[in-house]
């Protein structure tokens, strides 16, 4: 046990083996192609030689004497007749050969440019980081181009290379290939100092041996063989492969002994060559695939690492555990939310090992003489020695029971009160796993609380969850203390309550709460009791026809604290009374309003739940949520509430008024249709007559579906009870309602109406080019009386494109949430507050800037002022201060606290004055709350970070587009653009300014419009009403007045741009005509006169380049210029705009104009925007820190492969992230070191993560 | 027209922070404060456009000083490299 705590591994050294190394290591030269002869014993010299190591468990190694399970086998060699190529370094051969000396072998650069990039590289200046990165490039790019050694003065030749292996040089009597042999010659010379020049480590990786001379041949443990059950031996691949090798092999060495032709040979040489290659790589493009004889490709050592089910991903970074099981899920509300339901079966399956002592000796005896089949029992008894004994096989239990001793360990079932792990997949948060305590229920599910449902994000539709037993005290401990559903009640992702109730509990409680609810004194006792009240009664508070009765809200607070104040405004209240403020708790007292969502829901801020887990804490929070779940639970249940057909039913003025709705706007819509057919209709700018026309309709019919919508929803009464569930919030909305009762409305496909299917027509049973809403999917029905059959279609393809968007979008925000978690996994809370990653490097100086962990947040504060002093005013006596002494007072909290606190402290003092000692306890309560609310050293901070972003990625629509401000202006939004920031892209999709303007020009839409006109870009063919062409050479461009007007630029000013400098032909212009001629003077043919048309056509007249459309619109009071495209380098030049608040959301442009830092700012602005706008919440402080990461470097970095994820310094880390191979062998050339800082790192090697509980480590100043 | 290649210099702009360079031995300070190598610390490039004009040389340190939703005003601080 003692040797857990150890470290074992301080790192692994990359390196490629040496021909040398490899026959050293060898403990056999493997000749024979077969394996195993007649008898089933393996040849010697074969490929299953025992010296290579054992299979079976009762053989013994030849090499090393032991057993299957401690012998970890031994490498053979294969000696090839011709060195062939390693496929893995192919391009780290093209490149030397491409820029080291054919006959010298010295790297064709001058000596003195050498020397200077060797200086450059020995400086290592702290500050010349990104010069260093580009020396090797640099080199390589010079020296390839070379066409004379500068040392020896030969000349080089053009160098072929055709994938995947031939290299053919061009030499001056003809093209002369490159032989494996002859590559080596050449890479053998060249000298360690060029090497090291470009990044190669020649102690671990000498060029020549990427030829490989002798080829290793694994131990027979990493390519076993299989025996089926019809007794056939089944070779791995890799033996397979091997098999081949050897046969060829084989055969080139005896034809080259018996002097065959060399066409010959060299055809076998390139076969093994082939052999080779496929056998480290079988997917290299330009060869074909290895199959098998089932043809099923071989799977080689590239694709054993690679890849999802791949050795790094499938194998190390995650593995399959014992002690674990998997069910499905079904709601229980009368177990507590921190408790999950374990089936008898499943208890008799776990165990938990206890050790016997005295005090359990006969607990445990017990279990023991129950045996593994009753429960409860155990399975297992562990003897001090180290004996297993399995209790199915022992007959005489009570002797063995008699036997247990001190020291010895029992393997009992699982059974109530364990500590168990939860789990639902996907796991996207850490709120996904959860440790429960275990109630063993019979039947066959895991039951779980349905208030835990929205953290798993769980139903019941035949969802499956997993469980874990942790084995260990430690383990054990720290699933209690860290990963309880009571401590998991704040989402670290907004500061709010992720736990609550949802559906019936919410209904409960408004049935419960409301005015005219009132309970016998029995049914309030019943009620209580089963909330575990066990205090007084209070006096009922009404009487009625002499009797007397508690109300509801008597019930419910008897579960609230004591000294509990709140006032919030009830969801129903703001649906059915559009009033505020109605719920008031004073003193533990539910004095008016009802409980619905807004005060226990879950994913509800800001509620009554959460301020009692804040002020209370977690355990208080869980007992106050159980009470009342349970107690609303049987509640509801008592009372009955159901939802049917019935509760649908409208009366026929209503239904009427919903036809007369709907009809009113299809007479409109007609008359739409109409204008637009007689060309009436009034167009918004920029948008064609077909757009305005659809424009209109949608909003028309959106309109209309609204006004249906209304209608039957207020012909409903308030205890109707689909009413009750959308204003509580209980479950849908009024749009259900509506659609379920009165209109569904317009169905869309990406965004638009229908109109896919046939031509000009969404199905053949309308009219080509028809307008009238019904034959684009409007559908004027409800669910109640049923869909008409093109109805229903045109339902089933929106429906369709619903269940399309789900799929592609877990699959791009699963890859994004895998990325987001890649670059942030190893940053976490250093003991000074930093944020660093492993190796120290600072992404920011306190997390957060205020250092507040947003799980121990109130909603993203760390203290919520106005409330603190609110509540204090009311209690406090004293003679209040005057507005100086209070600043007076003030100076120093300010002092020591960040300025946000002072400045909130301070305003809030202006509206609650406190005396001397009031503000005093205030500024104490608040320091002590700040200090709880503080990281704790060792915090995951960019795991966390990471969750909250890709969560909430799941939640988003993949609806691209969408109209922002102004209806002519597209841009992408949700999770396209949430992808988009994270790729840190040169161009987003839709790439838009906002462009505010001077003193002079902001306040006239005149002036506006003028800049607006020098920023749009203008060709000629924006202005041209016509183009002539006449092929006898002349070109007659007439431009339209209006046009011209409309750009602002004159027919001179084209003059201007169609004369040609090179005057290749003659420009003439006609003034009056608006027409500009060009005559060429030779007669051209069709072509070069086409392609100066459209050349002269696409020539810029004025403008801003890539700015394709301006709008101006009003924004507080002053005229402001949007665009569609960006160009914030050139706009930034034009005159009449305000520099200094122009914006693009183009972050990398942000970068390339204003600096890193104006990019960070616009990175967090712009991510904060997308998620908003989806009504996503997540806490400022991890956009922050995924902003502050992707700037630390002083360039945009991608959250991916070619930005942090790929730039880490951990081998094994990138290996395991995507490009593994390669990433492996560049780490062999360079000699690279894995320092086992990370995260994923110390996964792969079974070490414990330096992160959290499992940073403990020795910190000691070493003396300077 | 289009051959005009002329560039302003921003240093007002909404999004930019005040930059400004930390003597040597504020620098030092700051390195011994965060206990770090100068080269851990967060970069910036010689050539960006937020310190065009500050003269800032591969090896000075930036402070930053940006406005914060959560604290409201915060520091920061970069090591200048080349670039």
């Amino acid at each position: 046990m003692n040797d857990e705590s150890i470290k074992i591994l301080d790192g692994i050294r990359f390196s490629i083996w040496s021909p040398v190394e490899v026959r050293k290591f060898s403990v056999t030269e493997v000749t024979a192609p077969e394996t195993y002869d007649e008898d089933g014993m393996p040849v010697q010299g074969g490929l299953m030689d025992n010296r290579l190591g054992t299979l079976e468990p009762g053989q013994k190694c030849a090499t090393c004497g032991n057993t299957s399970a401690r012998c970890p086998g031994h490498f053979g060699h294969i000696e090839l007749a011709e060195p062939v190529l390693h496929i893995a370094f192919i391009d780290d051969i093209h490149k030397l050969l491409l820029i080291t000396c054919r006959s010298c072998n010295r790297i064709k650069l001058a000596s003195e440019d050498l020397e200077k990039y060797k200086k450059l590289r020995d400086s290592k200046a702290a500050y010349a980081v990104i010069t260093l990165e580009n020396v090797k490039d640099e080199i390589i790019e010079k020296a390839k181009k070379v066409k004379v050694c500068p040392h020896c003065q030969k000349e080089q030749y053009d160098l072929i290379f055709t994938k995947p292996t031939i290299f053919v040089e061009k030499t001056d009597v003809g093209e002369n290939r490159l032989l494996p042999i002859t590559i080596r010659e050449r890479l053998l010379n060249v000298s360690n100092d060029d090497l090291i020049l470009l990044g190669y480590d020649p102690k671990t990786a000498r060029p020549e041996w990427f030829i490989l001379q002798v080829l290793p041949v694994p131990p027979v443990t990493v390519r076993p063989s299989i025996i089926l059950e019809t007794g056939i031996r089944s070779e791995d691949d890799l033996t397979h492969k091997l098999v081949d090798i050897i046969r060829v092999n084989q055969r080139l060495k005896e034809s080259k002994e018996a002097g065959t032709p060399p066409l010959i040979v060299q055809d076998l040489v390139d076969l093994l060559q082939y052999h080779v290659t496929t056998y480290f790589d079988n997917e290299v493009s330009g060869i074909p695939q290895a199959h098998h004889r089932s043809g099923r490709p071989l799977k080689t050592i590239t694709q054993r690492l690679k890849g999802k089910e791949g050795r790094f991903r499938g194998s190390l970074s995650g593995k399959r555990v014992d002690f674990s099981s998997r069910t499905v899920i079904s709601p229980d509300p009368n177990l507590t939310i921190s408790d999950v339901g374990v089936p008898t079966d499943v208890a008799k399956k776990l165990t938990i090992p206890e050790t016997v002592s005295t005090w359990n000796m006969e607990k445990l005896k017990g279990l023991v003489l129950n045996g593994p089949n009753n429960y409860p029992g155990a399975n297992y008894i562990i003897r001090p020695d180290g004996v297993k004994i399995r209790l199915d096989y022992v007959t005489d239990r009570a002797a063995i029971a008699d036997s247990l001793m001190n020291g010895y360990t029992v393997e009992r079932h699982l059974m109530d009160g364990d500590v168990v792990i939860f789990n639902r997949q996907p796991s996207l948060h850490r709120m996904s796993i959860m440790a429960h305590n275990v109630r063993v229920l019979p039947y066959r599910t895991f039951r779980l609380h349905p208030a835990v449902c929205p953290p798993y994000n769980a139903d019941f539709d035949g969802d499956e969850m997993n469980l874990h037993v942790p084995q260990s005290q430690e383990a054990r401990a720290e699933a209690a203390l860290l990963m309880k559903v009571q401590d998991q009640l704040i989402s670290p992702r907004y500061g709010g309550p992720i736990i609550g109730g949802i559906r019936d509990f919410i209904t409960g409680a408004f049935l419960l709460t409301k005015d005219e609810t009132l309970l016998t004194a029995d049914e309030i006792s019943n009620f209580a009791y089963l909330g575990g009240y066990n205090g007084p009664l209070p006096d009922p508070q009404i009487e009625k026809d002499g009797k007397k009765f508690y109300t509801g809200k008597q019930l419910f607070s008897l579960f609230l604290p004591k000294d509990f104040n709140f006032v919030i405004t009830s969801k129903w209240n703001k649906a059915s009374k559009l009033q505020g403020k109605d719920v008031v708790i004073k003193n533990g007292q539910l004095i008016s309003g009802v409980i619905d969502k807004a005060s226990i829901g879950a994913e509800e801020p800001d509620s009554v739940l959460h301020r009692i887990a804040k002020d209370y804490g977690n355990d208080e929070a869980k007992k106050f949520l159980d009470a009342i779940l349970i107690m609303l639970k049987t509640y509801i249940t008592h009372k009955g509430f159901s939802y049917g057909y019935s509760d649908l039913w409208l009366s026929e003025e209503t239904r009427n008024e919903i036809s007369e709705v709907i009809e009113k706007t299809y007479n409109k819509i007609g008359e739409l249709i109409k204008q637009y057919h007689d060309g009436t209709l009034p167009l918004t700018r920029g948008l064609s007559p077909e757009e305005a026309l659809e424009l209109y309709v949608v909003n028309e019919l959106s309109r209309a579906r609204d006004r249906a919508g209304k209608i039957a929803d207020r012909s409903f009464p308030d205890d109707n009870s689909g009413v009750i569930m959308a204003s509580t919030g209980a479950r849908g909305s009024t749009l259900n309602i509506g659609q379920m009762t009165a209109a569904l409305g317009q169905q869309s496909i990406r965004g638009k109406r229908i109109i896919k299917g046939y031509r000009n027509r969404a199905l053949p049973h309308f009219r080509p080019g028809d307008q009238n809403p019904d034959s684009k999917g409007f559908v004027k029905s409800n669910y109640r009386d049923g869909l008409s059959p093109i109805e229903f279609f045109f339902h089933a393809m929106g429906g369709r494109e619903g269940l399309v968007d789900t799929a592609v979008r877990t699959q791009q925000s699963g890859y994004m949430q895998r990325r987001l978690i890649n670059a942030l996994e190893h940053l976490k809370i250093e003991y000074d507050l930093t944020v660093r990653d492993p190796h120290g490097n600072i992404v920011q100086y306190v997390y957060g800037d205020d250092g507040i962990d947003p799980a121990k947040s109130d909603h993203g504060d760390a203290v919520n002022i106005i409330r603190l002093v609110e509540s204090e005013s009311v209690v406090d006596e004293g003679v209040k201060t005057t507005e100086t002494e209070m600043k007076e007072m003030l100076q120093k909290f300010k002092e020591k606290m960040n300025p946000k606190l002072g400045s909130e402290l301070e305003s809030a003092l202006i509206t609650y004055p406190l005396s001397k000692s009031g503000i005093k306890k205030v500024i104490h309560k608040i320091m002590d709350l700040f200090e709880r609310a503080m990281v704790e050293p060792g915090e995951a901070a960019g795991v966390v970070t990471a969750q909250s972003i890709g969560e909430p990625g799941t939640q988003m629509t993949l609806r691209t587009f969408h109209f922002a401000g102004v209806k002519e202006r597209n841009v992408t939004l949700g999770l396209p653009r949430l992808i988009e920031l994270v790729d840190a892209r040169k161009k987003p999709v839709t790439p838009t300014m906002d462009i505010y303007l001077d003193e002079d020009h902001k306040s006239s839409r005149e002036k506006a419009l003028e800049v607006a006109k020098r920023i749009i870009f203008t060709r000629i063919s924006d202005l041209t009403s016509k183009v002539d062409t006449d092929y006898a050479g002349n070109l007659s461009f007439y431009f339209s007045d209006k046009k011209i007007a409309d750009r602002g630029t004159s027919i001179q000013e084209i003059h201007e741009v169609l004369k040609s400098s090179k005057k290749r032909y003659e420009v003439t212009v006609n003034d009056e005509l608006l027409l500009v001629k060009i005559s060429l003077s030779q007669e051209p043919d069709a072509q070069t006169l086409l392609t100066l048309r459209n050349k002269l056509l696409n020539a810029r007249v004025k403008g801003v380049p890539d700015i394709e459309r301006v709008t101006i619109v009003k924004q507080n009071d002053e005229w402001v210029i949007q665009t569609a495209g960006s160009n914030l380098a050139k706009v930034v030049l034009v005159e009449g705009i305000d520099v200094d608040r122009i914006t693009t959301n183009n972050v990398f442009e942000i970068w390339q104009t204003l600096g890193i830092e104006a990019a960070r700012t616009a990175l967090v602005k712009e991510i904060t925007n997308t998620l908003e706008e989806q009504g996503l919440e997540v806490d400022i402080r991890h956009i922050m820190l995924v902003a502050d990461l992707m700037t630390s470097k002083g360039y945009l970095q991608q959250i991916g492969r070619h930005g942090i994820a790929g730039t880490k310094t951990s081998v094994l880390a990138r290996a395991a992230f995507e490009i593994t191979v390669p990433t492996i062998a560049r780490a062999a050339l360079e000699g690279q070191v894995e320092p086992l800082k990370g995260v994923t790192e110390n996964v792969i090697v079974g070490a414990t993560v330096p992160v959290g509980t499992g940073m403990i480590d020795l910190y000691m100043s070493v003396k300077e | 027209m289009s051959s005009e290649k002329k560039e302003i210099r921003i240093v007002n702009h909404i999004y930019q922070p005040k930059h400004e360079i930390l003597s040597k031995d504020e620098a030092e300070l700051v390195f011994k404060k965060f206990n770090s190598k100068p080269s851990q610390f967060p970069y910036i490039m010689s050539s960006d456009k937020g310190i065009q004009g500050l003269d800032a040389l591969p090896g000075d340190v930036i402070k930053i000083t940006r406005k914060s939703s959560t604290a409201g005003e915060s520091v920061y601080y970069r090591y200048v490299v080349e670039g």
